[in-house]
């Protein structure tokens, strides 16, 4: 399982994926409203990922604006 | 994934292009287009001095950051829309990039300068603000402008904002709003300083990875005031199209501001240039009392409404 802490609310999820791509798939979340980052890196949908990874999920939709 | 420039592994991938860049590479990219859509659209140039409309957020701290790193004049300005704890975070994020970089910050502070706070126009039907919050930003952001003479204001608007506004306007066929909707916008009337969004073709991810990969401190929540906005609505329609084909949002935009903005301007439509001075304020506007000072009225007469009965309660 996969750590997810997802921001801003810092929520913590565990969860089973193979890739990052598959990660934000099974969190229902969109690729292109969201930044994966390990370590402070940003990864791309094809990086694997391990049992033991740490990931941070960054939100980059923004709104409202008129 | 492979940087296309270097070959080192990617951070970023762009999926529209089919290509992605490491994190060294990446600022370099991005930096070309926003200087490639400076000149393309003839913006502004070096000598120039732009007013950056900052918010705290990603996307106009990015823009800054880059126009800055390009050798551009570029000073910033913020205002204090007074939506609680958010507002003052977004403050404190812009005045500690201005202090870090060493850049000129103005600021207009709404209850201090105009007795109102951007929580007291929201509408009866709805509950949300947004729509009179733009108003407000765009008269403030252009009278504070044309105040200390900047020849151009340009604002974060990147290209999720522009295909959700698009969608928007489609929606409900704003056809005056479809006309006008674009990366320039020119003045016309000399108290009308011209709008440019540098960033419309680079989408919202992609400033959030410019932000993350040059520590850009920005505040990462949304404005608590826009939950539920429309415009939150269509950027996630918008998304589900481009999951299954990406470039969707990008093909959207440019291929609206290259044929059907043409065909709406051939039909007509109308391109405010039948503009006069409001008679409360002076600033431009096509009616007698401009829309900002009917807000403004609003808003005060909110507070007021609030204060009675406070004052009744005690």
């Amino acid at each position: 399982m996969v750590k997810v802490t997802i921001l801003p609310q810092r929520e913590v999820r565990e969860v089973e994926a193979s890739t990052v791509a598959q990660l934000l798939r099974g969190l229902g979340l969109h690729r292109d409203a969201h930044l994966v980052v390990r370590r402070e890196q940003i990864l791309t949908g094809d990086v694997r990922l391990t049992e033991d990874d740490e990931v941070e999920i960054l939100p980059v939709i923004s709104g409202g604006r008129a | 994934m492979h940087c296309h420039r270097c070959r080192r592994t990617a951070n970023v991938e762009i999926r529209r292009s089919r290509i992605a860049f490491c994190a060294a590479c990446y600022p370099e990219w991005f930096h070309e287009q926003v200087e490639n859509r400076i000149r393309h659209e003839r913006m502004f140039g070096k000598t120039e001095r732009v007013l950056v409309a900052v918010s705290g957020g990603k996307d106009s701290l990015a823009l800054w950051y880059a126009l800055k790193h390009l050798g551009y004049q570029a000073d910033g300005m913020y205002i204090r829309l007074g939506i609680g704890d958010y507002s003052r975070r977004s403050q404190a994020r812009c005045e500690a990039f201005a202090e870090k970089w060493g850049l000129t910050l103005h600021q207009v502070d709404l209850k201090e300068d105009e007795g109102f706070e951007v929580p007291d126009l929201r509408e009866a039907r709805s509950g949300k603000p947004c729509a009179a919050c733009g108003a407000v930003k765009r008269y403030h952001f252009n009278r504070l402008a044309a105040d200390l003479g900047y020849e151009v204001v340009a604002t974060g608007h990147n290209l999720d904002d522009e295909a959700a506004t698009l969608f928007g306007n489609i929606v409900h066929w704003n056809v005056d709003y479809l006309g006008r909707q674009g990366p320039v916008l020119e003045s016309t009337h000399p108290k009308l300083v011209r709008k440019v969004k540098p960033l419309y073709r680079l989408s919202e991810r992609e400033t959030a990875a410019y932000c993350v990969i040059s520590r850009i401190d920005y505040i990462i929540e949304e404005c608590p005031m826009a939950r539920g906005a429309k415009s939150l609505a269509y950027k996630d329609m918008l998304n589900t199209l481009e999951e299954q084909q990406p470039g969707a949002k990008h093909r959207f935009v440019v291929g609206f501001l290259k044929e059907g903005r043409r065909a709406l301007s051939e039909n007509g439509f109308d391109p405010a240039t039948d503009l006069h001075e409001c008679e409360r304020c002076g600033q431009p506007t096509t009616n007698r009392v401009c829309s900002y000072c009917a807000l403004a009225e609003r808003g005060r007469r909110k507070v007021i409404q609030l204060e009675a009965r406070y004052a009744g309660l005690k």
